[in-house]
């Protein structure tokens, strides 16, 4: 089938790639335009690792078409933060050593992001973060520092970028 | 997997490109089932048709007796919106417990409806709110209820070239309340072995006026129980009362034994969950009077 131009705005840059249709946003993340950061894993949109955030809103990118991503403005972990201004929730998860392999930890944060977002000068209970991040699994089960980091973040003043 | 995209902006043609498709084409909504049933090769559609670029499918109105629920409303907008507070919480409740927060941000209430699944989450509220479905198609618009829509797993009576493109939902009785009950083996990201919606009205003089029981998870579709129904109408709602609806829903709900539960497990469950669920609704009452 003939590819398709699409211009994809990501991280705040638009980016013109050509797609099959039935391309996941996920594959032209990772391995149209080597943003690997998101990751890959379940493609069943069971284990989170592949959250990215669409409109600001958590989403599965294994389970979403590029093709429906047109226009709309999506944020990766490549976005979240860079080394010397990193994200609060970044620097929460260094704080509490949050990260253990690693592999789930872009999809904790965006999923995070997200529901700090929706809950804006919320102080979560852990119980609600354990609810928020239900979708994300961690496989090394690093759950505690997790959630601490989450709460933690949710206290702190972002720090201006 | 390889198939092509079609991106209508109105119904009518989203309406025409699914008839010219035929059987070859499916719409496209949050994509949450779809998607994963075709990387699954359960499913081969040769065209799909987004809706996602059509106004007016999302979005909720509220007119005098009922609300409209657009096809596209995702599950956290109903989690969200405090029109669902009051006697319509059953279907936050719902709405609230279906996947994580990235299902729940694209999956939408007229895929769940047109999915079918027995286990759907938000079948027994809309079952229990007496819900109506609107399907536009090539031979015009009609409506009809949610109990006659749903033929079996999976099943509905939506024909290829029909939309689902809203859910009406007539607003319930002033002293009426609703509760919404799941049970899985983790609290999240789970397919339900039970779910039970409930609604109660009650009259003035404190018997009720208005029973609806829906179930989940224990039929070939979600279905409301009327032999429980009948059963408590006009009477009191004592505790034993509400025991016996329990005990006749289970009695004649038809649950099978899967991976997830066995059949005797699920009736057990309905039995405990049904009174559970009215006991809610009266508590829900008696704090919306003071």
């Amino acid at each position: 089938m003939n590819k398709l131009p699409l211009l994809l705005r990501i991280n705040g840059e638009m980016h013109d790639v050509l797609v099959e249709q039935y391309w996941s946003l996920l594959h032209v993340l990772r391995d149209v335009l080597g943003l690997t950061g998101t990751k890959e894993n379940c493609l069943e949109a069971e284990c989170g690792v592949c959250t990215v955030l669409l409109d600001g809103k958590a989403v599965n990118s294994c389970i979403l078409l590029a093709v429906q991503c047109r226009g709309r403005d999506i944020l990766t972990v490549e976005g979240l933060g860079r080394p010397g201004n990193l994200h609060k929730l970044q620097q929460a998860f260094i704080d509490y050593g949050a990260a253990q392999c690693g592999y789930c930890t872009p999809g904790m944060l965006l999923v995070a992001k997200s529901w700090l977002d929706e809950h804006p000068g919320v102080v979560p209970e852990p119980d609600a973060v354990r609810e928020a991040i239900a979708g994300t699994l961690c496989r090394c089960t690093g759950y505690q520092k997790i959630v601490d980091a989450i709460c933690s973040a949710a206290a702190r003043v972002q720090e201006p970028g | 997997m390889a198939f092509q995209v079609h991106q209508p902006e109105t119904v009518e043609e989203a309406i025409r490109l699914a008839g010219e498709f035929g059987p070859d084409a499916g719409f496209l909504a949050g994509g949450t089932d779809l998607i994963i049933q075709i990387n699954r090769k359960r499913c081969a559609p040769r065209h799909l048709i987004a809706l996602g670029g059509i106004d007016g499918l999302s979005g909720i109105e509220l007119h005098t007796h009922e609300i409209a629920l657009g096809a596209l409303t995702t599950h956290k907008t109903i989690e969200q919106s405090p029109i669902f507070e009051g006697p319509l919480a059953a279907l936050t409740e719902a709405a609230c417990v279906v996947g994580g927060h990235q299902i729940r941000n694209v999956a939408t209430i007229g895929g769940n409806v047109v999915n079918a699944s027995p286990a759907a989450d938000l079948l027994p509220p809309l079952l229990a709110l007496d819900a109506s479905v609107v399907l536009v198609g090539g031979r015009g618009t009609r409506r009809l209820s949610i109990a006659e829509f749903l033929r079996g797993p999976g099943i509905t009576d939506r024909s290829d070239d029909e939309l689902l493109v809203s859910l009406a939902l007539a607003r319930p009785p002033r002293r009426a309340a609703t509760a919404f009950i799941k049970t899985g083996r983790r609290r999240a990201m789970e397919i339900a072995i039970v779910c039970v919606a409930t609604l109660l009205e009650l009259d003035d003089a404190g018997s009720c006026r208005t029973v609806r029981i829906a179930l989940g998870a224990v039929g070939p579709t979600a279905m409301r129980m009327p032999e429980a129904e009948h059963a408590l109408l006009g009477c009191e709602p004592t505790q034993a009362a509400l025991r016996e609806a329990g005990r006749i829903a289970a009695a004649c709900c038809a649950p099978i034994s899967d991976v997830r539960a066995s059949a005797d497990y699920r009736r057990m469950l309905v039995q405990a969950l049904v009174p559970r669920a009215l006991a809610r609704c009266l508590q829900r009452i008696e704090v919306s009077r003071q």
